[in-house]
């Protein structure tokens, strides 16, 4: 029987490093290939050697496809590509294949910066990794090979953030990466048609969670920002480049531009320009409010936001700053914290995750005595703010998700398994569906109908029409008619073709024994067909070809036999003739 | 271990044994058992249990029936097997803790075992701890090994992985035997735990079951790759037969583990010498496997140092097939194949090995990366049969491309398989780019040229096959016929450049980015190879490519933009670029190569372009490029005043890199070996050092390299402190007298230097005097800051105690934080 097989490499009951192996119909397909930021070894990337084992991974595998580009989905693909040796087609979105190698570079600059990494990439392997990008549209049907094909579909989340279709013929799986069911500022929710697939593998990191509207954090934010700038503070604001920054970035241009305020924001890095020109270049992926405004003024061109200089952060007076890296781990944002830790005026916002190992991750655990090098102690006097701005769908969202789907089958990635837990048993109640949540390294296999294509005569289909219904996905008719079937069909149905055979009863006028008779029955057909191989087996019944006759005793007249023929419908010449033959008798033995 | 983390560690174990308190970051734990593997390699494991005894109350408090996190349970397992590795401190927990945890009274029989990552626990925890006989004791009395054995099926890839790996463990342990010697290689002397998984891989292997055989195959696999002890021959020896006895089942179960099986045991010296049969198996193996499977066995073979000769030719014939199949179903004339005369005997090969357009792709693809590996190695066949080879890669690229003419069905057929198909495109160019290693007969060769131009023209070749096209192009023109001891082009290729650059040249108008990139690239390493010949610059004068260089270093792309600079920079250094006062653009407002690159490094708004365009100026530099010679230090100067602002701190590295180019061009090579000491020997001048580092301080170098030393971003930090240890070295070396011991200029650039370490960097130097320079360099710590830089900037963060303390600090607050994430 054909099946589906899902294999988390990362993101099984977890928020580590996405990367999903999914086989379907003989095809191979990797979602998403992600880096977990927390580790400085190996251990950073998914268990390629999983698949290495299969033989050539250009062999093995069809195609990559990265859903976003977050590191934690996209921060293994030239390890991947350039380093084990991955030569295949990846598929991402337009604005991901343009952000990507961004973040990747970010990424790599900071790590060679703090140093003490091994085996990382450099950056001539994410150049050659982007050239082996095959971008999409969304809503494009795009043909990875004759079987296999793949679609786009809007996620929300991020800029270019897009849940993918894999299909190859009838059966499919929808992978929705991260996503986010309600629009943001600057973003829309993720939307999918009634596809129906044959799985639905969904992200679920706030399976249990039921969150609270984006506009009161994101009000929260500007509250506590202007506070600070108020009292005379400076607000350090730690990014990654891209991504949460240009979202905070409209926040405060327009909060600024509507209060009229004067103090400076700056952007420490030159990458701000490149991370706006993207957004600018894709303004179709963005939300309507945003695409409206556009052509009345361009959202991403700041007016309030400035480049940083270094010297700046000496300035007098209040300031807000973003400066990479987002988990205070080394080059500016650290430098910066530094300097303004001290001074209880001013202010951290944390507006995402922090590994451990980090300062970022010390301060949202609310240490505020931190050794620095050389063992001298840095006292945070600063007041440390923690905001959340991810963008995932809630336990709200992935239910409806997954309504809008109807999957047959859904499994979960993504999310803790706890959580995953709960909302699979929700899923299950609610859909009456099968939810599965397999951890890193196990294999979730579902079995599929195969999808046949069945031929059907005009005259049939005429006389159905003629009843005057027309067909119904939901509501199936019974249609009498003879199905016939080749060999292929049955093999991938996994069926044993049916043995037919005809039978028939002839009587024959003999007092001898049961087996007397078969042996006469014997030298007679031998005598008569002499072309056809005519056995008399030990068990007492003859063969001719795979006619067998077998001779006893009647019930009620001992004088009479019964010979028992049965052949099959590919010897059925053969059967009737035999049978005629039977039928006149048995030439008298010699007495 | 340092007081501070004993003093945390009591603190840390309570939380773990509270499993209310869960890990917020999954990292953690994993970073603790590195910690605690790193301390117990150190020193002894039993000591550190009896100075810490909250771990073993923690690993006691894992026997409690209780709502344990899975993944604490499994460190916890983990943790044991790495104390109890040490033969004292096994004896030490083996009373109650051992068994109790490894044993079936342990998480084996609760309902924790469902988690896999405490079923992969359990098997690392006692991959660690079996390192001495008396844990192989353990292992037999508490009945692990049949729990190993029913692992390898688990449903958890890592775990039935790993119990493969556990059992290949064991038994090696097992077999190393006693202190008194080595078992007898007698296997009915083995000893009972080494029969027990011997006894399990023979059922295995006679199962009908092709999971079990696959388990059993990647045992042995394992086993013979890493042990190659005189006992594993006579496993060998018992086990082959059965292992043959797997040919001859139909179909053969388990083909891809047999592979790695054999290959294993042929790599392995003790065992390919030996008469099991090894080499009948092989041989009996090739001929039985399908043709997709026994590729790699084939490949495996011909890579071997010495096997029999028949079983070469016979690996090398199924590595052939495939392509003969093709030039067979192509060939103009019959007979005129040539690949393997004889080996495809009809139509009915080509069919069977080439059925559908999957198989077919997927079996060329395969056959053409074997090859590719297999021709750069000295134990390739030989003779090597390099045209047919040749002609097979173009044959293939000729049919993907729709300009073959097969004149027969089965040609068509093939034809109609691959058209278009950009696998075997991406496959055979590659392949093709390697047979550039060997010769072809001149009309071959000819035909290679074409398919590639062929290729480069094609508007449906896909931006990876046109790189990929261009990759071996290169290397067709690097290995095109020439005359000894001259890296001139021949007249072919030359030929061929004329054909060729109109191609580049529209290519660089591409649409699409990575097309454009590609053929810069390309264009890089012709100038770079044939920049100085005549034939080539006359030919590239006359197209217009170098003028679309010019042009692209205004892309909208920043990777192209940097590929631009790189082009421009070696067409620059070959007197090819379109000069401002060239005769076609009279009046011209055509600016320098320098000026162009100068303006990028000012203004570009991305890194690339600026860091390859400081990687020109370090070469022109080094090289003595004509419009540096000119004013080295206004150069000099120029571009270290732009590169010091430079946000990129990528950027500002390597400004301190052209100024050590500059500083070694004007002092000389150091006495000691420097890490930067690759440029060629340099006169050292004859003037006092203070003299010598007047241009030096004209250019301003020493402010950038001390500003440099307290840049935030650590790479930056190092390199301008190599920099300047390499000055004083230079000054050790140097017996100038000259030096203003203290003075008020000195005093002013040290109390700024002290201001821009504690972060204060807006004040300026102002002009340097070399008198000053060499004081304040003589005054300063290079060497402590030197080892405070080679630290990692997060190494306080990463400590074992900042561990503890961020795990000890999470606690209570997960409420809020959790689970957020990207």
């Amino acid at each position: 029987m054909p099946e589906i097989r899902v294999t988390p490499l990362g993101a099984g009951q977890d928020v580590g490093r996405s990367c999903i192996l999914v086989s379907i119909a003989g095809k191979n397909v990797m979602l998403d290939c992600g880096m977990h930021m927390g580790f400085n070894d190996d251990r950073r990337f998914p268990d390629f050697s999983y698949i290495t084992r299969n033989g050539r991974l250009t062999d093995f595998l069809d195609c990559v496809i990265i859903s976003h580009f977050h590191l934690d989905h996209c921060g293994a693909l030239p390890y991947f590509s350039e380093m084990v040796g991955y030569d295949g087609p990846i598929y991402m979105t337009h604005p991901t294949q343009a952000i990507c190698p961004i973040l990747l570079e970010d990424y790599r600059k900071i790590a060679v910066d703090k140093k003490g990494e091994a085996n990382f990439f450099t950056s001539q392997m994410i150049k050659d990794c982007m050239k082996k990008v095959v971008a999409v549209h969304l809503h494009q049907t795009v043909q990875v090979d004759d079987e296999l094909e793949i679609k786009a579909y809007y996620a929300g989340h991020v800029l270019g953030a897009a849940m993918f279709q894999i299909k190859v013929g009838s059966e499919s799986v929808v992978y929705t990466g991260d996503y986010n069911m309600t629009p943001d500022r600057h973003l829309g929710a993720a939307w999918i048609d009634k596809c129906r697939p044959n799985l639905l593998i969904t992200e679920s990191t706030y399976a249990t969670t039921i969150r609270d509207s984006k506009r009161c954090r994101e009000r929260d934010f500007l509250k506590k920002v202007h506070e600070a700038v108020e009292r005379g503070g400076k607000v350090l604001i730690p990014v990654f480049a891209l991504g949460r920054a240009q979202e905070l970035c409209i926040l405060l241009e327009t909060f600024w531009e509507r209060m009229n305020l004067k103090a400076p924001i700056y952007f420490s890095t030159g990458l701000t320009e490149k991370a706006n020109h993207y957004y600018k270049l894709f303004i179709t992926w963005t939300n309507q409010k945003i695409r409206k405004t556009f052509v009345q003024r361009n959202m991403f061109e700041f007016k309030h936001i400035k480049a940083f200089d270094r010297a700046f952060a000496d300035n007098p007076g209040p300031m807000v700053v973003f400066a990479t890296p987002g988990m205070l781990h080394a080059g500016q944002s650290l430098q910066i914290f530094r300097k303004w830790a001290g001074n209880e005026k001013n202010m951290v916002i944390m507006p995402g995750y922090c590994v451990q190992g980090t300062v970022g991750h010390k301060i949202l655990s609310g240490q505020r005595k931190l050794e620095m090098e050389g063992r001298q102690v840095l006292e945070v006097k600063m007041q440390v703010e923690y905001m959340s701005f991810s963008a995932h769908a809630d336990a709200k969202g992935i239910m409806q998700l997954v309504g809008q789907a109807e999957p047959e089958s859904v499994l979960l990635v993504h999310g803790e398994a706890k959580k995953m837990e709960f909302l699979k048993q929700k899923i299950e109640q609610e859909f009456r569906v099968n939810c599965y949540m397999p951890a890193n390294g196990e294999t979730v296999t579902l079995p599929t109908s195969p999808s046949i294509p069945v031929g059907i005569s005009l005259g049939l289909l005429k006389r159905e029409m003629a009843q005057g219904l027309l067909p119904d996905a939901k509501k199936p008719r019974l249609l009498h008619g003879t199905l016939i079937m080749k060999d292929s069909a049955l093999k991938e149905l996994g069926l044993v073709e049916h043995q037919l055979r005809f039978t028939c009863r002839v009587h024959l006028h003999d007092p001898r024994k049961e087996q007397e008779t078969a042996m006469r029955v014997y030298s007679h057909l031998k005598s008569m067909l002499k072309d056809h191989c005519v056995q008399h087996l030990p068990d007492g019944s003859v063969t001719v070809e795979s006619i067998l006759i077998q001779a006893a005793a009647h019930s009620e007249d001992p004088g009479t036999k019964v010979l028992l023929v049965s052949w099959t419908y590919q010897d059925e010449e053969l059967g009737s003739y035999l049978t005629s033959l039977l039928k006149k008798g048995l030439p008298q033995a010699p007495s | 271990m340092d007081p501070e983390c004993s003093q945390l560690l009591p603190a840390l174990c309570a939380v773990l044994a509270d499993p209310r308190q869960p890990m917020a970051d999954d990292t953690c734990l994993e970073k603790l058992l590195d910690w605690f593997k790193t301390i117990t390699e150190a020193g002894s494991s039993l000591l550190l249990l009896q100075e810490n005894p909250c771990l073993v109350e923690l690993l006691c408090h894992m026997l409690k029936p209780q709502d344990l996190s899975s993944r604490v349970l499994s460190f916890s397992l983990r943790l044991t097997g790495v104390f109890a590795a040490q033969e004292d401190c096994f004896q030490y927990l083996q009373g109650e803790l051992l068994p109790r945890l490894f044993g079936e009274a342990g998480p084996l029989g609760g309902a924790a075992w469902t988690a896999p990552t405490v079923r992969s626990g359990w098997i690392q925890g006692l991959r660690s701890l079996a390192r001495h006989p008396s844990a192989l004791h353990f292992l037999a009395d508490c009945g692990a090994v049949d729990t190993i054995f029913s692992l390898q099926g688990d449903s958890s890839l890592f775990v039935a992985s790993a119990a493969g790996q556990l059992l290949v463990h064991i038994l090696g342990l097992s077999m190393q035997g006693p202190a008194d010697g080595p078992p007898s290689l007698q296997a009915g002397d083995w000893p009972a735990c080494a029969k027990k998984i011997v006894g399990h891989i023979e059922e295995s292997l006679r199962s009908t079951a092709t999971p079990q055989i696959t388990q059993a195959l990647n045992v042995l696999t394992t086993t013979f790759g890493h042990c190659h002890d005189p006992w594993t021959r006579v496993l060998w020896v018992r086990l082959s037969p059965l292992v043959a006895g797997l040919l001859e089942k139909d179909p053969v179960p388990a083909a891809h583990s047999l592979v790695d099986l054999l290959l294993s045991v042929a790599r392995s010296p003790g065992l390919s010498s030996s008469s099991c049969g090894l080499w009948e198996t092989l041989a009996q193996t090739l001929s039985r496997l399908s043709p997709t499977q026994a590729g790699p066995l084939a490949l495996g073979i011909l890579k071997l140092q010495d096997c029999p000769q028949a079983l070469r030719a016979q690996a090398f014939a199924v590595l052939l097939q495939p392509l003969a199949c093709v030039l067979k179903a192509t060939a103009q004339a019959p007979g005129a194949s040539g690949v393997l005369d004889g080996t495809v005997g009809d139509f009915a090969t080509v069919d069977t090995l080439l059925p559908s357009k999957a198989a077919c792709v997927g079996l060329l693809c395969r056959t053409l990366a074997h090859l590719e590996l297999l021709l750069p190695l000295p134990q390739r066949p030989c003779p090597w049969p390099q045209a047919p080879l040749l002609g097979a890669a173009v044959t293939l690229l000729q049919l993907c491309q729709g300009s073959a003419s097969p004149t027969s069905d089965t040609g068509h057929h093939l034809c109609a398989l691959l058209l278009g198909c950009v696998r075997v495109q991406r496959a055979a160019l590659d392949f093709l780019g390697t047979l550039s290693q060997g010769t072809g007969p001149p009309e071959l060769v000819t035909e290679v040229f074409a398919v590639l131009l062929e290729y480069l023209r094609s508007p449906d070749s896909s931006p990876t096959v046109l790189k990929k096209a261009f990759q071996a192009t290169f290397r067709w023109l690097l290995s095109s016929p020439k005359t000894p001891g001259c890296w001139d082009l021949d007249p072919q290729a030359l030929l061929f450049l004329r054909e060729l650059l109109p191609v580049l040249q529209k290519r660089l108008c591409s649409p699409c980015w990575e097309v454009r990139d590609s053929g810069l690239e390309f264009l890089t390493q012709m100038t770079g190879r044939w920049g100085g010949q005549a034939g080539f610059r006359h030919a590239l004068l006359a197209s217009e490519v170098p003028k679309l260089t010019e042009q692209l270093l205004r892309d909208p792309e920043s990777y192209v933009r940097a590929s631009a600079v790189a082009a421009t920079g070696q067409l620059s250094s070959q007197g090819l670029c379109i000069s401002p006062a060239s005769p076609e653009h009279p009046g011209g407002q055509q600016k320098s190569p320098l000026s162009e690159l100068l303006h990028i490094l000012s203004t570009d708004s991305e890194g690339f372009p600026r860091r390859a365009a400081m990687h020109v100026f370090t070469q022109w530099l080094r090289d003595s490029h004509a419009d540096v010679v000119g004013d080295t230090e206004e150069f000099v100067a120029g571009v270290l005043q732009v590169a010091s602002q430079d946000l990129d701190w990528e950027v500002r590295a390597q400004g301190l890199e052209l100024a050590l180019v500059f500083l070694e061009q004007t002092l000389g090579q150091p006495g000691s070996p420097c890490p930067y000491a690759v440029t060629p020997p340099v006169v050292a001048p004859a003037c006092p050092l203070a003299q010598a580092l007047q241009p030096l301080c004209r250019v301003r170098l020493f402010e950038f390299a001390f500003r440099a030393l307290f840049d935030c971003d650590r790479p930056v930090a190092q390199k301008s402190c190599d920099l300047l240890l390499f000055l004083r070295a230079k000054m050790a070396s140097s017996s100038s007298p000259q030096e203003a011991r203290s003075s008020p200029d000195v005093a002013s650039v040290e109390a700024a230097l002290q201001r821009w370490q504690a972060g204060d960097q807006a004040q300026p130097l102002g002009d340097l005097e070399p008198e000053v320079v060499l004081a304040v360099l003589k005054s300063m710590d290079l060497e402590g800051l030197r080892g405070a830089l080679a630290e990692s900037s997060d190494h306080v963060e990463k400590s074992p105690q900042s561990l503890l303390q961020d795990m000890l600090a999470t606690v209570g607050i997960l409420g809020e934080n959790e689970a957020d994430c990207y």
